[in-house]
């Protein structure tokens, strides 16, 4: 599907770059008409034999990522980006450019991992301005400042329906296989032609709550395999709030502000998104925030779902536990490897802490 | 405050060193002609003694710290020098990791940071500081409370996570220096982005204290950091000299003063000694092992847990570790210190630690430490719970081979969790590596 996707935006001229997890500024890849396709592994077992040449105590994601590019899964495109994610991102920023693996031209995206502040926002906007540049080498044109502006607005619509679906989850007619197959299009769907499967799918957004199963929080990196849901909707619950760093962390918290330089808004986006260990910030301010959007979706219990060997997400789990230990909100605690599909154990993990918080909960 | 302040002086200054004297003599007594060599050993270095002491008195004052003098906790790579003007007693977690993992103490301290929800999967060195943290439970007595959480990001991303979690804990105030990772040259919005972090980190760290950073201080303590890391780079390049007068297993725990006390007279006054004995004992051909035949580069960090038997079985085969990247990470940027600019020159040298650069960067240092030392192989010690240093290696072998002819070893360990560590297949996978230098 994704390399359907960037063989026909090659039709239309356009370059493709394949991105690394998680946080990047796509506005300015579409006001540089490059298409992005996002590389979240992929799951399943490593497509060839250069995985091997990371540890095995690095995480899934790595070692597919490595193992993908370097077997030729990416060659339709035309460059990678690797933002400042993590360690084990950094050093596969080196590794497959440097060492084998990815030939073609390698972007880096460092974004900051301090506080807020005119240091990293300036850093920000720097690093922005030197990405529009090799993208400018990429394309053959530089950065037009309207088309930026412009970008800027369609990503705001579409973080808006997004964000609706997100935090009005229980009025939304759509299964959640169904929804989180729509949002994850977005990670390789032209903006416009997801902007017009949201859309679509907006029309079942009421003002009636139709989601009658109990209702979940999920926490976490990625949502694979994508078979969760169809457990999850099976035992009888559907996911009521969300904060995947690959789903709901990327949903800005607030708007865009009107006006002024187009770099300096998206780069005062970057400090709009809800928390993330992999861009650093306080940890009580995360916990505060995860246990509001628990409590605003009425969810009912949690579920941790984590990449193992992922450190960003790892080191917040205790947090993360005691938070919602003092709250008495019930957790289930999922560490996967990118398996293309549920081992039947978890599946009965799954069923069994949906019975439990479902028996424990008043209907709403 | 002020008795506490009285108590700290007095124990730093007066009490502990007189102590510490004291046990010296003792041991000296104890272990009186302890100073011939134990094979497969050379004679001891005499300056271990002193190692002993300025690490003994360092954490002895360190106990009565808290309420008497600010007190930062810091990662190993983060600019410190601002903090020695103000005051700041300054401890390193990762220092105290790796004195856990030497006393065997981690797999009881990881366990207790396991209860409470951190994986095992973690650098070994945050779990040993979180189950510390948590159980208070520490080989050196008692660890000051931090007023002030230090970390830069130029040895890893870890450290963000586990002093935010350290922060969360502690409820004070947590200062990052990000230093994004440089591919090539670092470019100049990079590194006035960190040198703009540092004067951030000035205010933060004078709030704290309490007081104004006295400038000519701070150009002082600049200046000593800079001698600091000159001088353990001539304790390092004594290795280059056949037969090494040490060994690079040595030179792991002499790491410590430039990690923890740089900028400090002690910890030069100290380099020096170090230095002199080397150069005496390669002089007088006074060698780190008693038998050197095949000399080695060891990369990443050491495995603290394990360093008595390897270095046994080494140096018992006629092997010697004569360099390391890690012990040579300290001795790298430190010419880069400016005296005369400490927040512009601060940020080019702590930005280009080896850590924080790419892979080909990573190859020229080994190539170069190879050619200049002497080292016709290397151990690559694939450290589990340290995937930045880690993640490069296996390529990193096969070119140092290729490109260099340096015959390579991947060995399979944690640097402070030996609940990883096969033994037997470890020292098979040695075994055969030592036979490719029959
Ligand atoms: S899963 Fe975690 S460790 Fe792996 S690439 Fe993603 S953020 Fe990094
Ligand atoms: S051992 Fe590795 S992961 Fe741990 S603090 Fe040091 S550099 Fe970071």
């Amino acid at each position: 599907m994704r390399t359907a996707t960037i063989l026909s935006e090659k039709m239309l001229g356009h370059k493709t770059v394949v991105v690394l997890p998680v946080h990047y500024p796509r506005e300015l890849f579409t006001a540089m008409d490059v298409h992005t396709v996002e590389l979240w592994g992929p799951p399943g077992p490593p497509r060839g034999p250069d995985a091997g040449r990371i540890q095995p105590y690095a995480c899934a994601v790595v070692r597919n990522a490595l193992a993908f590019l370097a077997s030729g899964g990416a060659d339709a495109a035309d460059a990678v980006l690797f933002p400042h994610t993590c360690d084990s991102i950094q050093g596969l920023a080196t590794l497959a450019p440097d060492f084998g693996g990815w030939g073609k031209p390698a972007l880096r995206y460092l974004h900051p991992k301090g506080q807020d502040g005119p240091a990293a926002r300036a850093f920000v906007r720097a690093e922005l301005a030197h990405l529009a540049d090799r993208l400018a080498e990429l394309t053959g044109r530089p950065l037009a400042i309207p088309r930026l502006a412009a970008a800027i607005e369609l990503h705001a619509r579409i973080d808006r329906l997004r964000g609706a679906f997100l935090s009005r989850r229980a009025f939304l007619d759509m299964a959640d296989p169904a929804l989180y197959r729509l949002l994850r299009r977005g990670e390789f769907l032209g903006p416009g032609d997801h902007l017009a499967e949201l859309a679509v799918a907006a029309r079942g957004l009421g003002e009636v709550r139709v989601q009658r199963g109990v209702p979940l929080m999920v926490t976490g990196y990625v949502p694979e395999p994508m078979t969760l849901f169809d457990s999850l909707a099976s035992a009888g619950s559907f996911v009521a709030a969300d904060d995947y760093a690959a789903v709901g962390r990327r949903v800005p918290l607030s708007p865009p502000a009107d006006g002024g330089d187009p770099l300096d808004m998206l780069a005062a986006k970057a400090f709009t998104m809800p928390p993330c260990p992999t861009r650093g910030g306080d940890q009580d301010v995360r916990m505060a925030y995860l246990e509001t959007l628990y409590r605003r979706s009425g969810s009912a219990g949690l579920i941790v779902h984590v990449q193992k060997f992922c450190e960003p997400e790892l080191f917040d789990v205790p947090a993360i536990r005691r938070r919602f230990a003092r709250i008495g909100a019930p957790m289930l605690y999922l560490e996967g490897e990118l398996e293309n599909s549920l081992s039947g154990q978890v599946v009965t993990r799954l069923e069994a802490f949906v019975e439990m918080v479902g028996a424990g909960r008043k209907a709403p | 405050m002020i008795t506490r302040r009285v108590r700290y002086e007095v124990v730093s200054r007066a009490l502990g060193p007189m102590l510490v004297a004291m046990e010296g003599w003792r041991r000296r007594l104890r272990g009186r002609g302890g100073g011939r060599a134990k094979r497969p050993f050379g004679p001891p270095l005499e300056s271990t003694r002193k190692l002993k002491e300025l690490t003994t008195l360092h954490y002895l004052a360190g106990r009565f710290a808290d309420g008497a003098v600010p007190v930062a906790w810091v990662t190993s790579g983060f600019p410190v020098e601002v903090l020695r003007p103000l005051g700041f007693h300054t401890v390193y977690p990762e220092n105290h990791g790796a004195i856990c993992s030497v006393k065997r103490m981690v797999p009881e301290l990881s366990e207790a940071a396991e209860r409470e929800g951190y994986s095992r999967d973690l650098c070994g060195y945050a779990r040993a500081d979180l189950g510390s943290v948590a159980t208070g439970k520490t080989p050196v007595g008692r660890l000051p409370m931090p007023d002030l959480l230090c970390c830069c990001t130029n040895i890893c991303q870890t450290v963000l996570y586990w002093y935010r979690a350290l922060a969360a804990h502690f409820r004070v105030p947590l200062v990052v220096i990000d230093t994004p990772f440089v591919y090539g040259e670092a470019r100049p919005h990079l590194l006035a982005y960190v040198a703009d972090q540092l004067r951030e980190l000035t205010v933060t760290a004078e709030r704290v204290a309490g007081r104004k950073v006295d400038r000519a201080a701070l150009a002082e303590t600049m200046r000593l950091a800079r001698e600091g890391t000159r001088l353990w780079d001539e304790c390092l390049r004594a290795g280059c000299a056949h037969p090494s007068p040490w060994t690079g297993f040595d030179s792991f725990f002499h790491l410590a003063p430039i990690v923890a006390m740089r900028g400090t007279r002690e910890c030069n006054a100290y380099y020096r000694m170090l230095r002199d004995e080397l150069n005496d004992r390669v002089a007088r051909g006074v060698s780190g092992i008693a038998d050197e035949r095949v000399r080695l580069l060891w990369d990443n960090l050491p495995i603290w847990f394990n360093l008595r038997d390897l270095s046994t079985v080494l140096a018992g085969n006629g092997f010697n570790i004569v360099c390391a990247t890690y012990t040579n990470a300290w001795a790298e940027a430190g010419p880069m210190i400016d005296p005369a600019d400490p927040e512009g020159s601060s940020a080019r040298a702590y930005v280009h630690v080896l850590l924080n650069r790419d892979l080909p960067y990573k190859l020229s240092v080994m190539k170069r430490l190879c050619r200049e030392y002497g080292a016709t192989g290397a151990i690559f010690h694939s450290d589990r719970s340290c995937k930045p240093y880690s993640i490069g290696q296996i390529d990193l072998k096969g070119r140092l081979a290729s490109e260099a002819g340096v015959k390579g070893l991947l060995l399979e360990a944690d640097h402070a969790d030996p609940r990883s560590w096969s033994e037997a297949q470890a020292y098979n996978r040695l075994h055969a590596f030592m036979e490719l230098f029959a």
